[in-house]
């Protein structure tokens, strides 16, 4: 009996590693391939290195000037969307989560609907109404594009953080004398937080990551990250890209690093159940 | 089965207290001041959905079918054969795309592509939540760990990473030369988009997973296992049923995702069949065909309604089974 519980657990500890190996070349496996090649000389195939290593192409990336204005671009995107999705989505998550209006229900549909139309066939349509209101290469067209696909995330994850807050504390702190807005502050917001902060990064991400509509929208004037990375994969040669497919991944990683414990901690996927 | 499934729901998220209903008239009136201003608060997220996506996609399925005046003009004039409707609204746009063989390919190519990877994504998901429910230890961690990277990396990156890993000098080739086998090159293929499609999608299918595995009572799994159910048996009729909601949600978003995707097909992809987001572009943009790329996009909009009303309908089941409604 005790054999045979060793076997089979040793069997799955084998089947387990074999397993973990192979998630583990599916998901690694490309990005490490990308990221040698930001420092490779020549790569011949099939050798399953380069021929050389060297920081040469680091320079061509940061010595051009339009490579490093779309970073620029991206880096002011990002939070200036963050930022405006909040104040216009928190509230309403607060709404959704605290309040009982008509439409309540049909106003969480409809934001989730949104994203049943193709992205490709929403952004050529939406340049129709961004001609007539003169947003066509406008940083504020470009906030809007950016935005749009951050308000579900800004929404329904908070709203399902904010529904987590026990009301009875509030009204504890409400009977103790404190007022509406010092029991928000002081109680409800602390309590919602890591929700709010796994909206902004999904938010940050999404505005980093958008490119179809940026570039309709945006281009030439406005170059992101991501735009230029689609010229850059036709333009140059692979190494170059390469490194700037690293540069445009620091931040992404950075914040998987520092909020990785909230996500994975279930507020992510709590927010995408409608209530 | 539904008794099971609502007691799991109710342990999960302890229901609202209800505030208490007070009679009279102040009462009423104060709640209906609380509605009018939750109502306000809600609003200002809704107006800038209405008028940046909605009156965007009505004005596209209009044009779609034929509806050429008013905010369409300009692309009308622009357009290259653009159907007019006579009286209210024509299909000619359609029967045009549906006349044309390449687009109820590349539509089958889309379908195809849609479900084997939404399929996928959702066994990988459930296989890593089950063994991190059931098993844990440093295999599952590590695991879920790798599986939720794809979040972090754009796709741009990410499609190009995968299109040179897969690509006819890629390293899975290069792999398999060093022992004198020829690997197939999946760069440029459906395959390739379903790679691809996967490795995007899989960290929301396994988050949301997981978190409806972990809201599983250890006594339910227990009590199966002392009435002598194997781990196969409780996997199949305690914690797939149990997380059954957020597996459906992950479902359907990964389906709608890869219905629409553009970026994905546009590197991984072969020309020939497309996928019909890189189609609305092409016609769009290569074609100058914008009344039959606005068709395209409202055909994917039909297909992914249909899986976005089992959303729908999947919340609103676990809602009445928790008394919600």
């Amino acid at each position: 009996m005790a054999a045979g519980t060793t076997r089979r657990s040793t069997g799955g500890t084998i089947l387990l590693t074999v397993l973990v190996l192979l998630v583990a070349v599916f998901i690694l496996g490309p990005l490490l391939w990308l990221a040698v090649h930001a420092f490779a000389t020549r790569w011949r195939y099939p050798n399953l290195l380069p021929d050389g290593l060297t920081l040469d192409w680091w320079r061509v990336v940061f010595a051009e000037p339009e490579l490093f204005g779309a970073m620029q671009n991206t880096l002011f995107f990002a939070p200036v969307t963050v930022l405006l999705s909040a104040v216009i989505c928190l509230p309403a998550a607060y709404a959704f989560s605290r309040f009982s209006f008509p439409g309540r229900r049909l106003f969480l549909i409809g934001l989730f609907a949104t994203n049943a139309f193709p992205k490709m066939g929403l952004f050529v349509a939406m340049a129709t109404v961004f001609y007539g209101l003169r947003l066509m290469e406008t940083a504020l067209g470009i906030v809007i594009v950016h935005v749009i696909g951050t308000v579900v995330f800004m929404t329904w994850i908070p709203a399902a953080a904010f529904s987590s807050v026990p009301r009875s504390l509030e009204e504890a702190a409400r009977d103790a004398g404190a007022g509406r807005l010092r029991v928000f502050l002081t109680v409800t917001l602390p309590l919602a937080l890591p929700g709010i902060l796994v909206a902004a990064v999904m938010s940050f991400l999404a505005s980093f990551d958008e490119a179809q509509g940026t570039y309709l929208v945006g281009a030439p004037s406005y170059m992101t990250m991501p735009t230029e990375m689609y010229s850059l994969v036709l333009n140059y040669p692979k190494q170059v890209a390469a490194v700037f497919a690293i540069l445009l991944s620091i931040p992404s990683v950075v914040l998987l690093l520092l909020t990785r414990r909230y996500i994975m901690g279930g507020h992510l996927a709590e927010g995408f159940q409608i209530r | 089965m539904t008794a099971l499934d609502h007691s799991a729901e109710t342990a999960r998220r302890p229901r609202e207290a209800r505030r208490p209903a007070r009679p009279g008239g102040a009462g009423r009136r104060a709640e209906r001041r609380r509605a009018a201003v939750g109502f306000s608060m809600a609003l200002p997220p809704v107006l800038v959905i209405s008028l940046f996506v909605g009156l965007p996609v009505v004005l596209a399925v209009a044009f779609s079918l034929g509806v050429t005046g008013g905010l369409n003009r300009t692309a009308a004039v622009i357009g290259q054969d653009v159907h007019s409707a006579d009286g209210l609204l024509t299909t000619a746009a359609y029967e045009q795309l549906f006349a044309d063989p390449r687009f109820p390919r590349d539509l089958a190519a889309t379908v195809l592509v849609t479900v084997v990877t939404t399929l996928v994504v959702l066994g990988l998901a459930t296989g890593i939540a089950v063994l991190l429910r059931l098993r844990g230890g440093w295999a599952a961690t590590l695991l879920s760990g790798l599986a939720v990277v794809p979040l972090f990396i754009p796709v741009v990156i990410a499609s190009w990473a995968i299109l040179t890993f897969y690509s006819a000098d890629g390293f899975l080739r290069s792999l398999f030369a060093q022992v004198g086998l020829q690997a197939p090159v999946l760069g440029f293929t459906v395959t390739g988009v379903i790679i691809a499609s996967v490795w995007v999608n899989l960290p929301f299918a396994l988050l949301m997973a997981a978190s409806g595995m972990q809201a599983i009572p250890d006594a339910l799994i227990d009590a199966a296992r002392d009435a002598g159910a194997g781990t196969l048996r409780i996997v199949t009729r305690v914690l797939v049923p149990l997380a059954g909601i957020p597996l459906v949600i992950a479902g359907t978003f990964t389906a709608i995702g890869v219905l629409g995707q553009f970026t994905v097909p546009y590197f991984t992809g072969p020309n020939a069949p497309q996928q019909l987001g890189v189609d609305i572009s092409k016609y769009f943009q290569s074609f100058n065909q914008p009344q039959q790329a606005a068709a395209i996009a409202v055909v994917v909009f039909v297909i992914a309604s249909g899986v976005a009303a089992t959303y729908v309908w999947a919340n609103f089941r676990s809602a009445k089974q928790e008394g919600r409604v």
